[in-house]
């Protein structure tokens, strides 16, 4: 996979502060990576760094080869931004805001034209494109202000916390959009504060707190970092006991133990090992009426990391 | 230049939908300046005063004849009405009626006293209600007297060169003496020449007035869009930044120049302004426009928020308005207000039209072209400067 963004040794003071203070990871080709970190970590200023908004006080930002400052222009084609605060124009249309900014990107005429009705797809628009944004409902803003950075097809997109203030339903279809622009091959810079959006959508996470980055990796070894391990609880009735037995002996499980539903079992790769732990201890008698799989998430990795949980 | 150019289209849609910019740059100069054309009109032209005045010429001879003679060529000239009267008393009468402003009054022996080189009085009573007819009453009176004067002197240095006077010529000299009075004249200053007539004046006076709003809407979008969240979009497009200034200085400048230009073009049409050669007065409103842009930059490199630079801009603008003459002709003297009135934009563009506006050619403008311009080189560029810094933080 061709590396999209590379990103070293960002730094940034605002007077005495230090809002970023030596950040850097990479992005490859159709990688999803969260920033995970709560308000103030320092999420949007390496993001700024990242689009060329703000000059950093040292590190440098390159994407698809070419380096990204504030004067940049031509490497600034290759990004797209999706702001965390709406920034579309209430008095243009859907369509006028689309082209508007396809404008700046160079894009015009006829391929102008199809890609924003394209884009009024994605984002479920259509219908509404001659409509003055104005009169859109909260999610259908969101849906916009995603639509308009994607809008040129960048090899780059950037999510700024673009769930916020969105509800349910509208939230769930900004995440479906990032899972399908990163499966035709975008990379995405996903920032959030929302530890089951990271889990659910990163392929790689960095938690950032106080302008650097704790720990990075997959949701795996992130997890592992930790310790943790997944715990199968299985609702069941029969040979309980012979069934406890046959798992233990399963490679990768750690623990297995009654309940008064049934059984738990503590493992690895819990999805992994499912089909043959079912299989084995069915067979030594155990009738099985649920199962459910809990992984340790995040919020563990982040109060290991930081000494604090994710939504102080 | 692309991108300051779509930048500024995009301004130009959302202020006409708006519509914000129709009330300020176009409907309220146009309803001000109907309003105070009718209103305070007549107020500017000196033409509208009425100066009656009486004479009483108790001497009766040639040379006080030649003081009324005086008095009917400026009536010839319809700028006052001359009536006579037998009496002292019949005039005062006349004047208490109110059927005259003021009333000369020559009492016997004017004539020997000229000749004798010795000085006169003529008296001049006016009407207490019409200070204005009286003052320039006394003026005339007092210009007659000192051409007088000044040829008794003559006559006087004569007389000691040539050791007494030759006594044939004596009597005609003091005639000349007399006549001399003639070279004096009541000229109307207030016609085209040096001065913009009501109307004119304060369709170009509101005009100038409402451009620093109207222009504001460019540098006020520059802080919208840093509260609104789209700067932040536009910089991360692949534009150069100064784009983005670019822009909203385009934006003002249209603005202007089609507020502007709207309301010269209607008030030539509805309310016979008169504007003088279409070039000149083109150079005055892209020179004028172009210092209205760059003091409301200014501004909006000041401000840190849109509503912050609408107030303070409104506070410049007035204050401007007002030094500048925009509402009432500031005087043309050695006092304070006179110089101070300088410092503004808006008396360079007003005093332009006004140089070009009496039949003049279009380079009479130059010199307050010239210093508008200035105006907008030194501040706007002190604005780019400041404004470039501003967008970044």
């Amino acid at each position: 996979m061709a590396n999209v963004l590379s990103a070293t040794g960002l730094v940034r003071r605002f007077g005495d502060l230090t809002a970023v203070g030596g950040v850097g990871f990479s992005i490859e080709e159709g990688e999803t990576f969260g920033l995970l970190g709560p308000n103030g970590a320092g999420k949007t200023t390496s993001i700024s760094m990242i689009a060329g908004l703000l000059e950093p006080d040292a590190g440098e930002v390159v994407v698809v080869g070419i380096p990204i400052s504030p004067n940049s222009v031509d490497g600034k084609a290759a990004i797209g931004l999706v702001p965390q605060d709406l920034a579309i124009y209430p008095d243009l249309t859907a369509t006028e805001n689309l082209a508007f900014f396809g404008r700046l990107y160079g894009m015009k005429g006829e391929q102008l034209s199809k890609r924003v009705a394209e884009v009024l797809e994605v984002i479920g628009l259509t219908d509404r494109h001659d409509d003055l944004t104005r009169e859109f409902s909260g999610g259908m803003k969101r849906r916009l202000n995603i639509g308009i950075g994607l809008l040129h097809r960048p090899k780059l997109l950037i999510l700024d916390e673009p769930t916020v203030g969105v509800d349910p339903q509208s939230r769930n279809a900004i995440l479906e959009s990032v899972e399908s622009l990163s499966a035709e091959g975008m990379a995405v810079l996903y920032t959030t504060h929302y530890m089951e959006e990271a889990e659910r959508l990163c392929d790689r996470v960095a938690i950032i707190d106080e302008g650097t980055i704790k720990a990075e990796g997959t949701r795996r070894e992130l997890v592992a970092m930790v310790g943790g391990r997944d715990r199968i609880t299985i609702t069941a009735t029969g040979d309980l006991a012979r069934g406890t037995a046959v798992a233990h002996d399963i490679s990768g499980v750690f623990e297995a133990s009654q309940s008064d539903e049934g059984m738990e079992v503590l493992a690895n790769e819990a999805s992994r090992l499912l089909p043959e732990l079912l299989s084995k201890i069915a067979g030594a008698g155990v009738v099985i009426s649920g199962v459910e799989v809990v992984e340790p998430n995040l919020e563990a990795v982040f109060l290991h990391v930081t000494g604090k949980a994710l939504r102080d | 230049m692309g991108a300051a150019i779509r930048i500024a289209t995009k301004d130009l849609k959302l202020r006409v939908r708006d519509r914000s910019v129709f009330i300020l740059g176009i409907l309220a100069p146009l309803v001000l300046a109907f309003i105070f054309n009718f209103v305070f009109g007549d107020a500017l032209t000196a033409n509208t005063l009425d100066l009656r005045f009486g004479l009483v010429d108790l001497d009766d001879t040639e040379i006080s004849q030649s003081f009324g003679d005086i008095l009917v060529a400026v009536e010839s000239e319809g700028i006052l009405t001359l009536t006579d009267y037998e009496s002292a008393g019949s005039a005062e009468a006349a004047v208490e009626e109110g059927e005259i402003d003021a009333y000369y009054v020559i009492d016997p022996g004017m004539e020997e006293a000229v000749l004798a080189g010795e000085g006169f009085d003529i008296r001049v009573i006016g009407n207490i209600d019409a200070p204005t007819s009286t003052q320039i009453a006394a003026g005339i009176a007092e210009q007659y007297g000192s051409g007088v004067a000044g040829v008794q002197l003559a006559v006087a240095t004569s007389f000691d060169l040539l050791d007494g006077p030759p006594p044939a010529e004596a009597a005609g000299w003091g005639q000349e003496a007399a006549g001399r009075g003639q070279s004096f004249v009541l000229d109307d200053v207030t016609t085209a020449t040096r001065q913009l007539d009501p109307t004119t004046y304060f369709s170009a006076g509101m005009a100038v007035f409402f451009l620093f709003f109207t222009v504001q809407f460019g540098v006020v979008g520059l802080l919208e869009e840093k509260r609104d969240g789209t700067m932040a979009r536009l910089l991360a497009a692949p534009i150069r930044r100064t784009s983005v200034i670019t822009g909203k200085a385009l934006l003002s400048l249209a603005l202007g120049i089609i507020s502007v230009g709207v309301l010269m073009v209607t008030t030539r049409f509805v309310m016979d302004a008169v504007w003088g050669p279409p070039l000149g007065v083109a150079l005055l409103v892209v020179a004028g426009v172009l210092s209205a842009v760059a003091i409301m930059g200014l501004v909006g490199s000041v401000a840190r928020t849109p509503e912050g630079a609408g107030n303070l801009g409104a506070i410049i603008a007035v204050t401007l308005g007002m030094l500048g003459g925009t509402f009432f002709p500031v005087g043309q003297g050695d006092d304070l207000l006179s110089k101070l009135t300088f410092l503004t934009p808006h008396a360079w563009f007003m005093g332009g039209l006004a140089d070009i506006s009496g039949g003049a050619e279009w380079t009479a403008a130059l010199p307050s072209v010239a210093a508008l311009l200035v105006f907008s080189l030194v501040l706007g560029s002190v604005a780019w400067v400041v404004l470039r810094r501003r967008i970044a933080e």
